[in-house]
């Protein structure tokens, strides 16, 4: 926010959520990487239209000795993508990333690996709606802290923003249209819940909404979403409803269901 | 301890500065020293509908900037003993407000011996906006009957609770009241508008008032009158209403239901 209010402060750190773009990288010779991407986008140069990209190594197909950054880079760059950074790549090739401007991530830097909603018709392909981007720190410090649970008492109005990190999130006075809550556990909602509610933002399928007056603007969970355009349905609108994941694995789908205690 | 009130709303056009102009007259009809600021730097309409338009000579920004002393700069009401206004710059913009020239006025109201400031909240959540409800005690959320006009009231809310100064440091919170103003009760119950149950239920805070919507305002600003002095009109007793509540006596609301009109009133017509 450009606002003259903050004038003094020249700098400041804020949390903020990030969608990113994950290429899941199985060669690192750049005229292969140019052959595979000209088949796949060979008509469309600007198809990425500057989105930023984590480049994924966890599916290598062989270890190269060394890697042409510069080379992959910018042919990345001609498909208007932005790398930004690197994660599962082999130790020794990290100083060689590093000196391409490349940002090193832990597995879990930019949000664990999770399953991605199986393709609907009329729902635009991941990356998913929005995905938590903490700073990047050591894994282990974040699984080892107990989880907590954030209470909010107050309404959240439209344009306030919630994000309960490793925890379950509880609003006691519901959410307005325009207002935004993501939670790592669940998300419970006395009264109106009327924004967007994602929970399971780090990827925990088994997370949960519940909400005593169901009628959000979009629910996701672990990065499975839904929207409502065509309304909602009926058996839960206005009503105590609980959202889930059901299947298993690759075949995620939200459930939405009323609960029994109206 | 002068208490600051910020009349707000997000959008603009919903009659913010009819009800600044109005509260603030009710209030010092009552006896209180009250002083009303206009917010809205560089668009200032208040002295308009104060009909004092043609008497400022200092504004907030020579205030705020140590050109001239609030003593000079506040115009005394033509119809009020104890009510002064404050106008804006038409000059100047947004940026000339700084967080401690608005501070530095209100701790001079409050030396003054004023009991109530109302601050006259400009449209939008930039600046001005930001800048009246900073230093509230009391906010009162001017809301029409329509989707937009509630969802604009829902966001300057969410505002109230993290840019004022009481909710940075972490007191009390602004205490907030709801108005609902251009209220059409026919329109209501043919489904056009909202009811006002409808608006508070859509943002749960306590409702103070319904003023109904009236060529009276009209007619009243162009006078350079606030409306609540106007004789047998609906909105005048409403904003009477209003203070009442404020200053939490009870009233039962009035003006919500439609009525039809009478048959004497079909045939002669009249409004």
């Amino acid at each position: 926010m450009a606002d003259a209010s903050l004038q003094g402060k020249l700098i400041e750190f804020k949390g903020a959520s990030l969608a990113v773009m994950t290429a899941h990288v199985r060669e690192t010779e750049a005229v292969r990487l140019a052959d595979a991407l000209h088949m796949m986008l060979g008509g469309m140069p600007d198809f990425f239209a500057g989105e930023p990209a984590v480049l994924d190594f966890a599916q290598l197909a062989s270890t190269p000795d060394r890697v042409d950054w510069t080379a992959i880079i910018s042919l990345l760059r001609r498909y208007q993508v932005q790398p930004i950074g690197v994660r599962n790549l082999p130790d020794y090739l990290h100083d060689g990333a590093r000196r391409a401007n490349l940002a090193i991530l832990g597995p879990e830097g930019i949000s664990a690996e999770r399953p991605i909603a199986p393709p609907k018709p009329q729902t635009p392909p991941p990356p998913a709606p929005a995905e938590a981007a903490p700073a990047p720190q050591p894994a282990a410090a974040a699984s080892t802290a107990p989880p907590s649970t954030m209470v909010v008492e107050r309404p959240l109005r439209s344009g306030q923003q919630v994000y309960a990190k490793g925890g379950d999130l509880v609003l006691l006075a519901g959410m307005s249209p325009g207002s935004e809550v993501i939670a790592d556990g669940c998300i419970h909602c006395y009264g109106p819940l009327r924004g967007r509610a994602l929970a399971g933002a780090r990827g925990d399928t088994s997370a949960r909404i519940f909400s005593t007056n169901f009628g959000p603007e979009l629910v996701s969970i672990a990065g499975v979403y839904r929207t409502f355009e065509r309304g909602i349905p009926q058996a839960v609108a206005g009503r105590s409803a609980q959202v889930r994941l059901s299947g298993s694995d690759n075949l995620h789908t939200l459930e939405i269901m009323p609960l029994q205690n109206d | 301890m002068a208490r600051v009130i910020v009349v707000t709303s997000g959008k603009g056009g919903v009659g913010k500065t009819t009800t600044s102009a109005s509260i603030s007259t009710g209030l010092a009809l009552r006896g209180y020293k009250t002083a009303v600021i206009d917010f809205d730097v560089g668009l200032r309409n208040l002295d308009l509908i104060m009909g004092c338009e043609r008497r400022v000579v200092y504004d907030l920004i020579n205030v705020v900037n140590g050109e001239a002393n609030l003593h000079q700069a506040l115009i005394k009401d033509k119809h009020c003993e104890n009510l002064f206004i404050l106008p804006a710059s038409q000059t100047r913009d947004k940026d000339a407000l700084t967080e401690e020239g608005v501070e530095k006025v209100l701790k001079e109201l409050e030396h003054m011996g004023f009991d109530y400031v109302i601050c006259d909240s400009p449209a939008g959540i930039e600046r001005g906006a930001v800048m009246a409800l900073t230093f509230a005690d009391e906010a009162i959320v001017v809301s029409n009957p329509e989707v937009s006009s509630v969802r604009d009231s829902d966001r300057i809310l969410g505002i109230l609770q993290s840019k004022s100064r009481r909710a940075m440091e972490g007191r009390e919170p602004v205490k907030e009241h709801l108005l609902v103003t251009r209220y059409a009760p026919k329109r209501v119950e043919d489904g056009e508008m909202l009811s006002y149950k409808d608006v508070q239920e859509l943002l749960r805070v306590p409702l103070i008032g319904v003023i109904p919507e009236s060529d009276d305002v009209l007619q009243a600003s162009n006078q350079g009158t606030p409306a609540i002095h106007l004789k047998d009109s609906d909105v005048a007793t409403a904003y009477q209403d209003v203070i009442a509540r404020f200053l939490e006596e009870e009233r039962p609301l009035r003006f919500v239901n439609y009525e039809k009109p009478g048959l004497l009133k079909r045939i002669f017509g009249g409004k």
